[in-house]
Order: C-alpha cells, then structure tokens, then sequence
C-alpha cells in the first residue's frame, strides 16, 4: 500500500559520494519509522546503523572508539537483510553497550551483508529501541536509488 | 485496504461496531472495535483497523478480532487487539504478543493515608528511583548465574518465594500465580539470556514506569473492599515487562516462523504477523519460550515491587507495608477454554478480565472478579477495575491496557517540550523523576487518548466495572 512519509527529522548526512545516503525518521503512533536512502545496499545499511545509533543518543564522530571487528548478518533477501542486521546492532548495544559508528563494507550481496565496524562503548546500555519489526517493511529501487523502511519498536 | 477507504461500519451499540468480512480480501471472521464515535474517529486516523483486519485473515481465528477502545497503530496486530485461534487448526503468532512478552502492571495498596506523604513525597520518590534501575541500567543487585536464571524461566515468581522476594499472597494475587507451567527455557536462544540476565529487577525504557498514586474515589464499595482498597490511600503502580529477554524471544521466533510458513502454505497480508500452527513443533517451540519470557517478566515485576516495599519500609518503618492487589499481563498469548473449544488468546496490549465465576479468578476476588487496571499517563487518573463474566463473551475475557496513544512521539515533541510537561507535572503536585526531557515528552499527558472516555466504553460495553480512581502524585520513568 502506498504511504505517504511524513518527515521528521532528517539524519546527518555522510561525506561519501554523490548520491550521499541519507535517512529520515517518518510519522508512527508508538513507535518509529526510519526511512533510508542510498545509491548501494552496503551504504543503505551503513546509513540505516548510522540512524539506529542516532536513536540509542550516540551521534559521531566520537574520539574514544573500540576496536574494529567484523559483524555478517545473512536473510532471504535485502529487505530480510535490513532486519537482521538491525536486530544483530541491537543485541549487541544490549548486550555489550557498544554502538558502531564506523564501518567498511565488505561484502554487500541480497542475502549476505559483512562489515567491518568501529564504535563507542557506553557506560549504560542503549534501551531506547527494543527491535526492528517485519511491519510496513519494504526495499525499493528507484531510478537508481535504494529507499528502504522499516519500523523500529520503542 | 486503502489507506484512503471509508470503513462501512455497523454500529451495534453505542459503544461496539463491526467491519464484517466483506470489508477486506481474506477476512475470515469480523472485526470488531470496542469504542465510541471520539475513540472511532480517532483510529481513523492511524493504521490500527487496517492492522486488525489483517488479523482478521489469519488461519484458525475463532468468532472475531477485537479492537479494545485504547487502541491505536502497533505492528502486525494493533495494540489494543485480540484474536483467538483454535487449537486444532490456528496459528500462534509471536507478532500478536509483541516484542515485551507479558508486558504488565501490578498494584500494590499500602496502610498509608495522604497525610502521611506530607514532607516523605519527594524522598520517597528520589530513593525509589534510585533504588530501582531504569532506562538501560541493570540491577546490580541481582545477577543471574545460568542455573538461577533458568529457574527465573521455568518458575517464574515461584522461585523468588525461595529468594524471599515473594511470598505466598503474592502469588496468589499474580496472573497465572506469576509462572505458566508450560514453559520451555531451553526453548529461549543464548542471545535471549545474555540480554536478559542482569535485567532482573530493572524497569526499562519507554512508557514502563513506577508510580505512587492516592486512591482518590471509590466507584464500586463492594468491589474496592474485596480488593483491599479504601479512599485516600497511598497505593503503588508498576508497569514493565520482560525486558531485552523477552524482546529476543520475539525477534528470534519471528525470524523462524519466516522459515516454516511456506511449509506450512501460509501466506499473510504483513510480515509482521508471522506464524505457524499451534500444534506444529514451531508453535509449541515459540509458545514454551514466550512463557519462559512471560515467567521472567512476571518475576521482573515481583523484584521491583520487593525493592518498592523496602524504600517503604525504610520511610515509614512498618506502617509502609504493601499488599499485592493484582499483577495483569497485556502481551500474552494463552491456551484458554472459551465456550468449549480450547483457544489460543492473543492479547496485544490488551488485559484479561475474567468475572467472578472463572476458576482463575482469585478465590479473594470471587465475589468481585479480577481486578483489572487501566493506567492513564503520568499526570492523568489511573482505574482499577473488575472482570465480568460478560466479557467471555464479548471479548474472550479482555478489557484495554491503558489510556492508549493519541500522538506519535515525534507529534508529542513537536507539541509541548519535555521541560513543559515536567513543569506541567510539578504545577499538579507531581513529583517526577525521568532523566530525559525527550521521552517525558513524548510520554506527557497530551499523546494520550483521555483515559475517563476510555475506561468508560469499558464500563458501558460491560468488560469490567469501574472500581476505583488514582491519581499520581510521584512518577519514576523509565
């Protein structure tokens, strides 16, 4: 079903090449709506992260980084992708408080994604956002660009 | 559906409509919406009844779908919705219970009269707040070994009566006595338990909260005396749920319903709504998981209230006792007998509200029913209410969860600053603790629906009486 998206807020945008990626935050009555735009599926999901960080409080860049290490999420397809790579940030900021921030992809295919990141170790656990949702998820191509949504539950 | 279409809704009571299942493609039952012309005009304007007719389609569903009047947009099913799948043929879907498994509130009545606050107000709600961890804290009090927290899984409140953290009256007044016996924890992943295991005890974020309330009106004198409660008490609220455990249960067993519905030739309007059959090994694999998840959250509550009672106890020594009057969950999906048939209860922010004539009611509470409790927000009325016998029929046993949302949270920003909201509070008598200005304001007053009209569409629809009205005076936020 079409949906008109409301935007909200606009994220920051990156100092990658033209088209840059960018992402805002849409209209949800509990909960929140990210909506993601970017040339390619690894900056899509890099910009997606970005989003969620922006969600948990963290906004870059930060001075005192953790370690880089390697995160790979698989799934059916892109959209199935988006999801578990969102949950996998979401356990991981849960579970070790730390939030990415900065990533090199790579390996972006439709049912494997990998990335190399580096973040932030917080002192208390991002609680904000409990899961990424199947709900009004879509990954779409338009004229060359990726717009993909997804509801996030608070 | 178009988002755009006009609903034809048949008004069966000034207080009830029905979409019949002509209103969409594979609508197998009807749906119908608890709520008056407001609360109807209102779910308009999000996707609530859209959610709910794809409910609606789902295999095995049983007589109707419900929309209780607080409802509003969720994902996969509103929250605010209710289905019941037959056991035979229907499916259990983790997106019907939601993300927080055997989300919940509790309330406990103290000795305490309001006099008795004056000059304790404030300190009592700072040591409360600092007492019980909120936001993405833990409790580092209480640290789960894995023996310790698979018998938090597999018993629920009954393993803290062996801590001392609960006692026998305790869970004879919890849902459920506070552990479903069909819990599976080896069914709950790794990654469930290691989200889980120092959240014992710890609020959340959110709309979760602790508050203290004044008892400001009986509404129900025989029904307030069976539950214990008098006018100008001070009385506790506690709202939370299985935190980061329960969330990965979900998002783990959504992940493999995926996986199993071509199997099973399910196919479904939202992803959200994944499922598999009752009775396949997916379906009893996800049901002993989330009871293990609801058996967490209700022993989360029961820490909490523990830790509440002694900041009470240190205040007022034992005048501050606190009695346990009710513990109801609102994410739950229960195997239920209604009418003969065994159901599965999806409850998606939604409450169950057995009368006085149903086994589960507390033997205290047979002359009344169950208590059920509607929370307003923070600087509106809370109801306590009773389960009617009624409401078996009406609605599988089910009243609403609270007030219900009437902004997003981006609206509620746009529309009044959290330092707005907390002066608002404080103007009203309120002492509130909440770190941050951003989500007091998206939780303020203002984005919600107005609890009175809600908890009245209740009353009238007959789910449960009126009992008794709160009001906040102290409000720790998750």
């Amino acid at each position: 079903m079409a949906r008109k998206i409301v935007p909200v807020t606009r994220g920051r945008m990156t100092m990658s090449a033209c088209p840059v990626p960018e992402h805002e935050f849409g209209e949800h009555r509990g909960e929140e709506r990210l909506i993601v735009r970017a040339a390619t599926l690894g900056d899509a999901l890099v910009e997606a992260a970005q989003a969620l960080a922006e969600l948990q409080g963290v906004h870059g860049p930060v001075a005192d980084q953790s370690p880089w290490r390697t995160i790979e999420v698989t799934a059916a397809d892109r959209a199935g992708l988006l999801i578990e790579w969102l949950n996998e940030l979401i356990f991981l900021a849960e579970s070790e408080h730390w939030v990415p921030m900065n990533f090199m992809v790579e390996a972006a295919l439709p049912t494997r994604f990998r990335a190399r990141a580096q973040g932030v170790v917080l002192p208390v656990a991002p609680s904000r956002i409990k899961a990424a949702t199947w709900h009004g998820l879509r990954f779409d191509s338009h004229n060359g660009m990726l717009e993909a949504e997804v509801v996030l539950d608070v | 559906m178009s988002e755009t279409a006009v609903l034809q809704a048949e008004v069966l009571a000034p207080w009830l409509r029905e979409l019949p299942v002509s209103t969409a493609p594979g609508m197998r039952v009807p749906a119908r919406i608890f709520a008056d012309d407001v609360l109807w005009e209102r779910m308009q304007g999000d996707r609530s009844l859209e959610q709910l007719l794809n409910v609606a389609t789902l295999p095995g569903v049983e007589e109707a779908v419900y929309a209780m009047p607080d409802a509003h947009e969720g994902y996969g099913f509103p929250v605010g919705g209710v289905a019941a799948m037959r056991e035979e043929d229907g499916v259990v879907s983790p997106g019907g219970v939601g993300y927080d498994i055997n989300c919940g509130v509790r309330l406990l009545v103290s000795r305490l009269c309001e006099p008795d606050l004056h000059g304790h107000l404030e300190p009592l709600v700072h040591d409360l707040s600092r007492s019980i961890p909120s936001g993405g804290y833990a409790n580092p009090k209480l640290r789960l070994g894995a023996a310790d927290l698979d018998r938090v899984l597999r018993e629920g409140c009954r393993y803290l009566v062996e801590r001392g953290l609960a006692t026998a009256d305790d869970l004879e007044h919890t849902e459920s006595a506070g552990s479903l016996a069909e819990a599976r924890p080896e069914e709950v992943s790794g990654k469930a338990r290691e989200r889980g295991h120092d959240q014992l005890g710890t609020l959340g974020s959110g709309n979760h909260f602790v508050e203290v309330e004044i008892v400001e009106e009986i509404l129900d004198s025989a029904a307030a005396a069976a539950f214990g409660i008098s006018q100008g008490r001070v009385a506790v609220l506690i709202h939370t749920g299985s935190r980061g455990l329960g969330h990965q249960v979900c998002t783990d067993y959504v992940r493999l319903m995926h996986t199993v519905m071509p199997r099973y030739g399910i196919t479904l309007p939202d992803p959200q709504l994944a499922c598999a059959p009752i009775r396949s090994p997916e379906g009893q694999r996800y049901l002993g998981a989330m009871s293990a998840a609801a058996n967490f959250a209700w022993a989360n509550r029961q820490v909490i209230a523990a830790e509440v009672r002694e900041v009470f106890r240190r205040a007022f020594g034992d005048a501050g006792q606190l009695r346990l009057v009710y513990d109801v969950a609102h994410n739950t999906a229960k195997l239920e007998e209604h009418g003969g048939r065994r159901l599965c209860v999806h409850r998606k922010g939604a409450t169950r509200a057995f009368g006085p004539s149903h086994p589960e009611t507390p033997r205290a509470y047979r002359s009344a029913g169950q208590p059920v409790f509607i929370p307003g927000s923070m600087g509106t009325r809370s109801y306590v209410l009773a389960g009617t016998d009624a409401a078996l029929t009406a609605s599988f046993g089910t009243a609403c969860h609270g007030a219900g949302r009437a902004l997003s949270r981006h609206a509620a920003k746009r529309a009044q600053p959290g330092s707005a909201v907390r002066q608002q509070l404080e103007a009203l008598g309120i002492v509130v603790r909440c770190p941050s200005n951003a989500e007091l304001a998206e939780e303020g007053p203002h984005a919600y629906k107005d609890v009175d009209r809600v908890v009245s569409v209740v009353h009238d629809a007959g789910l449960a009486r009126r009992v008794a009205r709160l009001r906040p005076v102290g409000v720790i936020k998750g």
